[in-house]
């Protein structure tokens, strides 16, 4: 239903005409300053990238070996590949999960009239406005398991503190906490208005027919939020394989939290300084990011329930 | 109601192509590449480029992530700088660690503004020299007339490498013993740091008799905290090392140093005294957390302030070990130096700054304001003692200190591989001698592949 | 598959439209029949409640931190409140970092790269909807790639470039190499796919020109979309650090988040945790204050696309 003005003038084979050559002129002003910027400043160091990751290069130094795909072979030969990316899977499969799955509840009962609900959704999409480095601060002093505050509940209920940034596993625990934090909202937020649209008749018709609130949810609002959620889908994972500000300011070393994104960060800058290496990193993150845009595509192509 | 344009494989290639016409673009910048292995650094003259006939410069930068707050001194040195020689320095804040200020100066040496003057830690100068972006400056300070020295022997030798120096001390930290002077009370201790690290094992258990629930009578450094930095007093005083001494021998699987972090190992897991900080070990300290550290003298004033009359904080020399009671204090830090690609000019005037910001009067005032430490003989420090007595523990401790081993600070990532290994050790009780063989394998290979082909 | 089928991202343009009788009001009208009071508080007020706590604490117990005296923060007993309140952190903090004018330049940067990256992603996805060329789908196709370029890759050689075209410490400098924009001309895209298209036919049945109808029509009836385009790449502008630390040299150019990374120190101060998260909030709250500003745009935009 959406894309029958795009579809026309695809299906319309465009004859040359002084009138189409006007619409071509106005596309170039209206869009090329964009692209030209994008060639520019993404699509050139993309490239640049891809060439660096061919080389054996140090960071800082003005001369490098060409060394082929030395690098990737290192990457997925070594013993680098199978942890860091099993991080990178645990790491997006339960912030994205995690964040759609809370954002979802949240939307739900953000959808009610309830009193303050106002209040409510500002606040719970306030942290999704708030700095990587800002959030990833506070929560540094809340998870210490000596001077925190968390730490100190626990204390106070008897219990000792876990370590959260000694176990490589509690740390990555603590990440996907802090990260589902304060992304959620942003879930919550876009569900909600997908909710509100949800015809109100619908849910009555169903009502008058004797469905309960969890039927319904199931087999109507939940179709009806379907690309809403292919939305959301596509653009979390987006953001948690480039996570990164959150893990350089809780966990530095990457103890247990070495991400695909971070590991490209750590072994350029992170003191490896070891350039080409990094830039292949970047460019395997590259491709899994692609793929992953192409499979979601394809399934929101062949799944997704319009009405 | 769809259109059919599928994002195949194929659209992908296309896209490919597209690309093709954007790598015209992104020819510039970059390295210029070899196939042969990489250039060695050390070809230059040792004593580093000639002034001969060189004015100064009238306009310096100074690039600086500010150790220890000290951007307020800092200036402060510039303006009497500027006074008295009419040059002007420019301090630019590079970035809030280390990391940051390098991340910016490696950036800038791919083809950017160099600053005049730079600071780095000690884990950052030797990278400088293996990529030709440092200058040694042995005729820059005899052109500015600075007297090298005055400067402190072993905070200054801290920078040479192939019969040149490629920097001045500047911001300098030891670590530096720290106890709860009323822990220490409470177990019945004399009131001063523990001589050895045996001694030390004998008191523990008597710290924790008296400790709080989940306290520990000691805690070793977080790992992130530069963790492979304080324990080389361990493996020192156990007659170990991450690397045999001016050397890039690795020596981190050795029987000594296997020693040296069973101690630590046992002292989590057997004798139960002692724990990891997750953050920062003088923080917990201060919390009242653990009855003893090693953390940086710089460290030492924000302690007392944080503390705040909770206790009263006692200072030490770092403990010895049973083949080594001295030196076993590595220095630490960071020292200033001139980048290679700026004109003759401006590295002239560079040199007569960091010889201003380094004199005994600046050094004083430096130390004053930030807790480093005075890197000059010739500076007058009673002024610090007054002020601080416990600081006169810490520059005491100057004249036993070891320059670090090769394998922590001159191999890039050591540190962090070190840290890694460590955390096995005391978090997930790992065995030593396994972890350390598997160290040892790492440092090993990025010596033959990132330093020894940068080597003359 | 069809990119033309992706979802925008306020279903409210996917979802069939709703007929919403305004004037007809329910206690509750998220639940289907009748909601009990047990029911309402158990299933509305608790969980709204304590996500919100949730969300809020964290925050709440920074501002308080940033009260507190450096012993009270590093202590093992929970102090809830500061004992002897004072903005002590805040005059220290700025007496190290000159935050009217990193303030000035963040303000400057935010608004000159915001302006123009929305105004970018409007004009480019009106132009890939409504405007007739050649190609359009490969064009959308290679912008949405874009938004899968990591942004670690593009540090290095964007800065070799702004820094050869003497771009280091100036304003344009900080703010050229993101304007291209990406997820703002996806965002909007997919949204104005989804507009009504008898309105924008009847326009041009009028005689209006694609300009008018960009401006006096597909605008106006964006602003939800374009007020939620318009509040990420405010953020992503503000919040920006890696970037401007790099290409920016002294305060005369510095932004805020750099500038927070003068209160800290290498060393480890303990007593500087105050100052820290001083800062932290002085960099916040400008950003809080927009947020607010702005959700009620897209909040309002929300429930007016549901009686459109």
């Amino acid at each position: 239903m959406s894309n029958a003005l795009a579809g026309a003038a695809v299906a319309r084979r465009p004859r040359v005409s002084p009138r189409i050559l006007r619409e071509w002129a106005l596309f170039g002003l209206l869009a090329f300053p964009n692209i030209a910027l994008i060639l520019m400043f993404v699509y050139r160091p993309l490239l640049t990238n891809v060439y660096y990751s061919t080389l054996d290069w140090t960071l800082g130094s003005s001369t490098a070996r060409v060394i082929g795909l030395d690098n990737y072979r290192e990457f997925f030969t070594g013993p680098d590949a199978a942890t860091v990316l099993g991080t990178t899977a645990i790491f997006t499969v339960t912030t994205v999960g995690g964040s759609m799955l809370l954002g979802l509840l949240l939307a739900t009962v953000l959808n009610r009239r309830l009193v303050g609900r106002t209040f409510a959704r500002a606040t719970v999409f306030a942290p999704y406005v708030l700095s990587g480095v800002g959030v990833g601060l506070v929560w540094t002093f809340i998870f210490d398991p000596v001077t925190g505050v968390l730490a100190g509940l626990l204390r106070m209920a008897g219990l000792g503190s876990p370590q959260w940034f000694l176990q490589p596993d509690l740390s990555l625990t603590m990440v996907i906490i802090v990260y589902v934090w304060k992304n959620l909202g942003y879930c919550a937020v876009i569900y909600l208005a997908a909710m509100q649209a949800v015809d109100r008749d619908l849910l009555e018709a169903a009502a008058i027919d004797g469905a309960g609130p969890v039927r319904t949810f199931v087999s109507i609002v939940w179709p009806l939020l379907s690309p809403t959620s292919f939305f959301l889908l596509l653009t979390t994972i987006l953001g948690s394989l480039q996570a990164f500000d959150l893990i350089r300011i809780m966990t530095p070393l990457g103890n247990g939290t070495t991400t695909l994104m971070y590991d490209a960060y750590l072994q350029a800058f992170g003191g490896y300084n070891r350039a080409g290496y990094s830039a292949a990193i970047a460019t395997i993150l590259f491709v899994i990011l692609l793929a992953m845009t192409v499979v979601q595509l394809r399934v929101l192509e062949r799944r997704v329930h319009y009405a | 109601m769809t259109t059919h344009s599928y994002l195949s494989r194929r659209s992908l290639l296309g896209l490919a192509g597209l690309g093709v016409g954007a790598a015209a673009l992104s020819a510039c910048g970059g390295p210029s590449t070899t196939s042969g292995s990489g250039s060695g650094a050390a070809s230059t003259d040792p004593n580093g480029p000639s002034f001969d006939g060189v004015q100064p410069a009238k306009q310096i930068t100074f690039w600086s992530n500010h150790p220890g707050n000290s951007e307020a001194v800092t200036r402060q040195i510039i303006q009497k700088f500027t006074a008295s020689t009419g040059i002007t320095v420019n301090l630019v804040t590079a970035g809030s660690t280390y990391e940051e200020v390098a991340q910016k100066f490696q950036a800038a040496q791919a083809g950017g503004q160099l600053p005049d003057v730079v600071v780095f830690s000690d884990v950052w100068w030797f990278r400088y020299y293996t990529q030709n972006s440092i200058i040694p400056l042995a005729n820059a300070l005899k052109a500015a007339g600075v007297d090298p020295t005055d400067y402190r022997d072993g905070l200054y030798a801290d920078y040479q490498y192939a019969g040149a120096q490629w920097a001045v001390p500047w911001a300098r930290s030891t670590p530096l013993f720290y106890y709860n002077k009323s822990d220490w009370k409470k177990a019945g201790l004399p009131d001063r740091a523990p001589k050895t690290w045996a001694e030390f094992a004998e008191w523990a258990p008597k710290l924790q008799a008296v400790a709080g629930a989940g306290q520990h009578a000691y805690e070793h450094p977080a790992l992130a905290d530069y963790a492979g930095w304080t324990l080389q007093n361990i493996l020192w005083g156990y007659g170990g090392g991450w690397s045999k001494k001016d050397s890039f021998d690795i020596t981190c699987d050795t029987d000594q140093s296997v020693a040296a972090l069973q101690y630590v190992q046992d002292s989590v897991y057997k004798g139960k005294w002692a724990g990891v900080s997750n953050k920062s070990a003088t923080d917990d300290l201060a919390a009242g957390a653990c009855s003893a550290t090693i953390g940086s003298t710089g460290s030492l004033v924000g302690i007392q302030k944080a503390v705040a009359g909770k206790f009263q904080v006692g200072v030490g020399f770092l403990p010895g070990g049973p083949v080594s009671q001295s030196p076993v204090c590595p220095t630490g830090g960071a020292g200033v130096g001139i980048p290679k690609g700026i004109k003759p000019e401006n590295q002239l005037a560079a040199a007569k700054f960091i010889g201003y910001l380094t004199n005994p009067e600046s050094t004083v005032a430096f130390s004053q304001a930030t807790g480093y430490m005075p890197v000059r003989k010739s500076a007058d420090t009673s002024s610090l003692l007054a002020a601080n007595p416990l600081i006169g523990t810490a520059i005491k401790q100057l004249d036993v200190t070891r320059t670090q081993d090769y394998a922590r600070v001159f191999l890039p990532g050591a540190d962090q591989e070190m840290a890694k290994s460590v955390a096995q050790i005391v978090t997930q009780q790992a065995d030593v001698k396994q972890a350390m063989s598997s160290l040892k394998g790492t440092l090993e290979q990025i010596y033959t592949t990132q330093v020894k082909p940068h080597l003359a | 598959m069809s990119l033309d089928t992706m979802p925008p991202l306020a279903a409210t343009d996917v979802a069939p439209p709703v007929r919403r009788r305004r004037n007809r009001r329910r206690p509750d009208d998220g639940g289907v029949g009748r909601p009990t009071l047990l029911g309402t508080i158990v299933g509305g007020y608790l969980p709204l409640a304590l996500a919100t706590l949730i969300i809020a604490l964290p925050l709440v117990w920074m501002v308080l931190g940033s009260f507190k005296t450096s012993g009270e923060v590093l202590s093992q007993h929970v102090v809830l409140l500061p004992h002897h309140p004072s903005f002590a952190a805040y005059s220290r903090a700025s007496s190290q970092v000159n935050f009217p004018r990193l303030f000035l330049n963040s303000t400057i940067v935010t608004a000159a790269g915001s302006i123009i990256k929305v105004v970018l992603a409007i004009t480019t996805a009106y132009a890939l909807v409504f405007v007739r060329f050649p190609a359009k789908k490969w064009i959308f196709l290679g912008i949405l790639v874009a938004l899968m370029v990591p942004s670690q890759v593009s540090l290095l050689p964007n800065y070799v470039l702004i820094a050869g075209m003497g771009g280091v410490n100036t304003y344009w400098g900080i703010v050229l190499p993101g304007l291209g924009t990406a997820f703002g001309t996806f965002l909007l895209r997919q949204h104005f796919l989804s507009l009504p298209k008898e309105i924008l036919e009847a326009a041009e049945i009028d005689g209006a020109g694609h300009l008018t109808r960009m401006m006096r029509i597909v605008v106006p009836i964006s602003t939800p979309t374009i007020a939620t385009v318009a509040l990420v790449t405010i953020v992503n502008e503000w919040n920006d650090y890696i970037w401007p630390l790099i290409i920016t040299n002294d305060d005369s150019r510095m932004t805020l988040p750099v500038g927070l990374t003068l209160l800290k120190n290498v060393e480890g101060d303990p007593s500087s945790y105050p100052i820290l998260m001083a800062g932290a909030i002085v960099v916040i709250v400008p950003v809080l204050v927009v947020f607010a500003f702005l959700q009620r745009y897209i909040v309002a935009g929300l429930t007016q696309g549901a009686v459109k």
